[in-house]
Parts: structure tokens; sequence; C-alpha cells
């Protein structure tokens, strides 16, 4: 417990940005109506891959029209 | 309301327009017809400043391209053969947008928006991604992005050469509803269009205009009889059309397939002569028919003689 | 004229392409890794199995120092690299996909298609180089002290300053290459000759890599400058843009 509120400082930020991320990802890839490959397949990505997983989903996962 | 004068554009070793002179009157929807790689394209890019005339000149809705140019995106309207768009915005955001870059006041853009997107059927895409747009609906809101701030000339370059049957009729008749609000210039190489829609024809081919006449006069002028004979006995049709080229009220005799296409310029001679002249030849047609030339055949016949000159 | 219109779409642009949110993510994330990084690699050497007894000791302790030196390296390549990446394709991708004679044959000057795309980019960064230096003021904080706030505040400046030299660059070579892949060769290829003529002893202090050392020399207190360098980017930016604008204006789009 003591650990935990020792690193919480540290960790506040990362989560702050890992949450803009994942949540802009989520939303994105629900409203597209079609991306590269299975959009569960994204979503499992975007949800797991901390940080890197809604980037790759931004770069590579939108299709180009 | 758009002027072109000696109008000469080089690309490299090709001349793409070859001193081009041609007006096109106020009022009027205006077909520039010629095959692909005639210079219809090049004359719609040096009339909307893209592309800068080797010489001669040109006015557009009284703007001079070459010293005025850069007053002439208020003037004009352009739709270019394939409209693309920012895949991000909405039609509405695309239009307001473009309305803004036009001075539009934010009232007269909301109006003028709905307006056209109902004009070209677009309101209940109007929230959607441009991104995910088909090929007509695209055609559409390009055409609607080129009217928004209610230029004085319309250009439009094959606007619907692209399109589907129903998609094509949409379009034509909305270009049909313009007429009266503006000067058309499009460019086509699809004959049935122009008969459509257009009330004005100018003819081009390699970057020479051959013909610019009012639609019916051209039809008048260059209409001639035209006997249509369909029979299976190809060597007798053969001999036949040879017989039949020197006889001085026929002016030629074009055989395809099954069916010869002959052209006369006695109209009274050849009802008289030609079916007898047929049967002389043991020829046994399956179908006999006098009928009047369509635009297309006028077309081809002009682009085929200036291209023997 | 239509400035302010076209540069509001573009900033649109960089927003829902979601440009602007991934450059301030991973800009935050560099700010943050940086002190982290300077915190942690004696550490991890430190634990290293088989390293010689009395060298653990040789290992200095590290310092706010080695967070800003480490902040500026991953700035002066990752930030650059970022510039270069996002810029490349502006004005090529436009004339590509023919967006850009679309716009044209509306009230858009060709000076303002440049200049709005620009600014939006100098925005798009100022706003994700405000991310990093928070990030890496913040950690710093916790890790070590607290950073003279003026001082670090100017070294943001001159390494923004940077990037804006490669933006414009970019730009230039976007507009000079037809399609985006000769866009990116070409500004690979001045990005290449850049850091390797800025490598070089003397002509080097003239070139925007200069920008950032001052940047660091503020932070630890010597007093190295590099006033040539400063005017020699703003210079390079003016004449990047300039001369894009004269090639898009001899350009048949």
């Amino acid at each position: 417990m003591s650990q935990i509120q020792e690193y919480l400082p540290f960790l506040i930020p990362v989560l702050i940005i890992q949450l803009v991320l994942m949540i802009s990802a989520l939303v994105d890839l629900i409203r597209r109506p079609s991306v590269r490959g299975p959009k569960w397949a994204w979503a499992l990505v975007i949800l797991f891959v901390n940080l890197i997983g809604p980037i790759i989903y931004f770069v590579m996962g939108r299709k180009e029209e | 309301m758009i002027q072109i004068e000696n109008l000469t554009k080089q690309y490299g070793a090709v001349r793409a327009i070859d001193n081009l002179t041609m007006t096109v009157e106020p009022g009027s929807i205006f077909g520039f017809l010629g095959p692909n790689g005639a210079g219809k394209t090049t004359t719609l890019r040096i009339l909307t400043g893209l592309a800068k005339p080797t010489s001669g000149s040109a006015q557009v809705a009284g703007v001079n391209l070459s010293t005025d140019a850069r007053n002439l995106p208020r003037h004009i309207g352009f739709l270019p053969e394939e409209p693309v768009f920012y895949p991000w915005m909405t039609p509405r955001e695309f239009l307001d947008y473009i309305g803004r870059l036009h001075g539009l006041s934010i009232s007269d853009r909301a109006a003028r928006v709905k307006e056209l997107l109902e004009l070209v059927n677009l309101t209940d895409a109007g929230k959607r991604r441009i991104g995910g747009f088909s090929r007509g609906m695209r055609q559409r809101l390009g055409l609607a992005a080129a009217l928004v701030h209610r230029p004085e000339v319309l250009l439009l370059d094959e606007p619907v050469s692209a399109l589907d049957p129903a998609g094509r009729k949409d379009v034509l008749e909305l270009i049909e509803q313009l007429s009266g609000q503006c000067t058309i210039l499009m460019s086509t190489h699809i004959l049935a269009d122009v008969e459509r829609v257009c009330n004005m024809v100018g003819i081009i081919t390699r970057g020479r205009l051959i013909v610019q006449s009012p639609r019916e006069e051209l039809l008048n002028r260059y209409v001639q009889p035209v006997f249509e004979l369909d029979s299976d006995d190809v060597p007798s049709i053969q001999r036949w059309a040879e017989l039949l080229k020197k006889q001085t009220w026929i002016t030629s005799v074009n055989i395809d397939g099954n069916i010869t296409r002959i052209v006369v310029n006695d109209l009274v001679q050849a009802r008289k002569e030609l079916l007898a002249s047929a049967m002389s030849q043991q020829i046994v047609p399956r179908r006999y028919e006098e009928m009047r030339l369509s635009l297309e055949d006028v077309f081809l016949q002009l682009v085929e003689k200036e291209s023997v000159q | 004229m239509n400035f302010l219109n076209v540069f509001s779409k573009e900033m649109t642009e960089q927003w829902r392409t979601y440009r602007l949110l991934i450059v301030m993510a991973v800009m935050a994330v560099f700010g943050l890794a940086s002190p982290l990084l300077a915190k942690l690699t004696p550490e991890i050497l430190k634990s290293m199995p088989g390293l010689p007894p009395g060298l653990a000791d040789a290992i200095p302790v590290p310092t706010i120092a080695d967070a800003v030196s480490q902040y500026v390296k991953n700035m002066s390549q990752f930030g650059i690299l970022l510039a270069l990446l996002l810029s490349m394709g502006s004005v090529a991708q436009e004339k590509e996909r023919g967006t850009a004679t679309m716009m044209l044959t509306h009230p858009v000057s060709r000076l303002n298609f440049l200049l709005s795309k620009f600014f939006a980019l100098a925005v798009t960064f100022l706003i994700s180089l405000s991310m990093a230096a928070l990030g890496c003021w913040y950690y710093t904080l916790l890790l070590f002290k607290a950073m003279p706030w003026d001082s670090f505040l100017a070294m943001n400046g001159l390494m923004l300053l940077a990037f804006l030299v490669y933006v414009a660059v970019s730009i230039f070579c976007s507009t000079l290459a037809n399609s985006q892949g000769a866009a990116a060769g070409l500004a690979f290829g001045a990005l290449v000759v850049i850091a390797g003529v800025g490598a070089l002893p003397r002509i080097g202090e003239y070139f925007p890599g200069q920008l950032f050392n001052w940047g660091a020399s503020l932070m630890l207190g010597t007093s190295t400058t590099a006033w040539p360098a400063l005017w020699v980017s703003i210079g390079v930016i003016i004449v990047a843009l300039l001369g894009a604008w004269q090639i898009l204006n001899r350009q048949e789009l």
C-alpha cells in the first residue's frame, strides 16, 4: 500500500496519457464504418497494449480513403 | 461570358491547345465536345487559372486571365473531372468552409449549405465523413461546392463521364436546372449528354476548335439522310458497295459487320434507286431503313475529316 | 486574405486526423522518460551482474544535469524526426490527392496555403513540446529537484525554433516534390545534410543543432551562446517558406 502511494505521483501522468489515448482510439474505432482488419482485434490492441496500442491503431488501423 | 482568343498551350513537344478561339455567350449551356486527349481539360484548366497559356488570351466573366487571375475564383465555379475533398470533413463542413473562403456571412452560409445539400440530394449524408462517399456522391458534392458562392460562370470537366446511368441522369438534371442562373461550359466526350442539356456545341480535336454553333443549327447543317441496310451476304454487299461509291449521289458507304450505312446527298434519287440497286446484286435485306444522322455521326464525320487533313 | 480560415481548417485537420494527439502523447512520454532514464541508468548499470568490484562506486550519482542532457538528446533526435514526419507530406499529399487544385480554384492564395500549414504545424509543436516540457519538469521535480523555470522555458523556446527550421525545410521539400515519396526522400536528404554539415567544426556553429547545445548550457549554467545559429535558423525558416512560395507559384497543379 505504501509502495503504491510512493509511486502514485509517477503513475498519474502516465495514466492520464494512456486513458486519453485509449478513449479517443476506442471512440474513433466505434464511429468508423470500417477499419483495416477486424474491429475486435483493434479493440484488443487498443485496450491491452499500453500507450503504443492506441498509437498503432491511429497510424495503421484507420483506412486512408 | 467566356472569350478565348488564339489560345495556345505547349507541353514540351506536344501542343495541347492550338490557336483556339471561341466564345461562350451569357446564359448558354455550352457543350465542349471532343475525343479524349483533344485538349478539353487543358482549356478548362487555363480558364480556371490553374494553368497558364503559352500564348493567346482569355476572359472569363469579365476577368482577364493574364492580368487579373487572382480575382477569378470569386466569379467562377469549377468541377474537376475527379472532385476530391478532405476525407475527414463532412459535406456540411466542406460547403461551409468554401462559403467562408468566399466571405459569406454565417447566416448566409447556413442557408446556402442547407439549400445546396437539398439540391444535390445529400441532406441525409450531410453529417457523414466524405471519406466514405461513392463516386456519384462526390460528383454531386463537387457540383454543390462549385455553386456555393453563386458564380457567374460554371466550368464542368466531364461532369458525368464516370457515373453510372442513374447518377448520370441525376447530375444532368441538376445541370439543366441551373440553366438561366449561370453560364455553363461543360466538357464531355459523350454526345448523348450534349444532345440532352446543351444549347451550344463546340467540337474540339487535337487542340483545335473545328465547329462552334447552336445545337439545332449543327444538326440541321450537318445532318444528311442516311440509309441502313442489314444483310448476312457480306461478299455481295462488298461488291455492291464498290459499285455505289462510283455514284455521284452517294457521299459515303460504310460497312460495319452486317450493317451497311450509306450517306447520300440526293434523297430523291436515293429513294428511287438504292433498294433497286441492292436487289440487282441479289442482296436480300433483313432490314432496310431511311434515317437521319445523329449528333454522334456528325461528330465522327467532323473529327475524321479533321484528322485526314 | 483568408489566412485565418485556412489556418483554422489546418488546425482542425491536425486534430481530426489525430496527428496533434499522437504527437502530444509521444512528446509527453519522451519528456517523462528523460529524467527517469537519467535516474535509472546508473542503477541498472550497478545491478548488472559481473561488474568488476569498485567500478560500481565509480559510477557517478545522477544529477539534474543528466536529466537535462537526456531531455535535450531525446528532443534533438525524436523531436526532429517527428517534425520531419509530420511536415514532409503537408503539401505533396494535397498535390497528389488533388485537394490543392480544388482549393486553389477558390479564393486561397498560394502564400496563405503554405503559411497556414507552417503555422498550424508550429502550433502543433508548441503544444506538443509544452507537454514534453511539463512531463520532464514534473518527473525531474520528483526524482531530483525543481529546475529553474526561466532557463528551462528559454531552453524549450530554442528547441521549438530548431523544430520549426525542420518544419519549414520539410514544407519546402514537400512543395518541390510531386509525390509524397519524393517529398520524404528530399526531406530525409535535407536532414542528413543539415546533421552532417552541422557536425563540422566551424560551419556547425551556424546550424540549428547549436540551439540544443545553447539550451542545455542555459540549464547547466555554462555561458555558451549560439546567436549566429539563432539568426541563421530564423533566416532559414523565412527563406524556405518564401522559396516554397516561389516554387508553388511556378507549378501548374
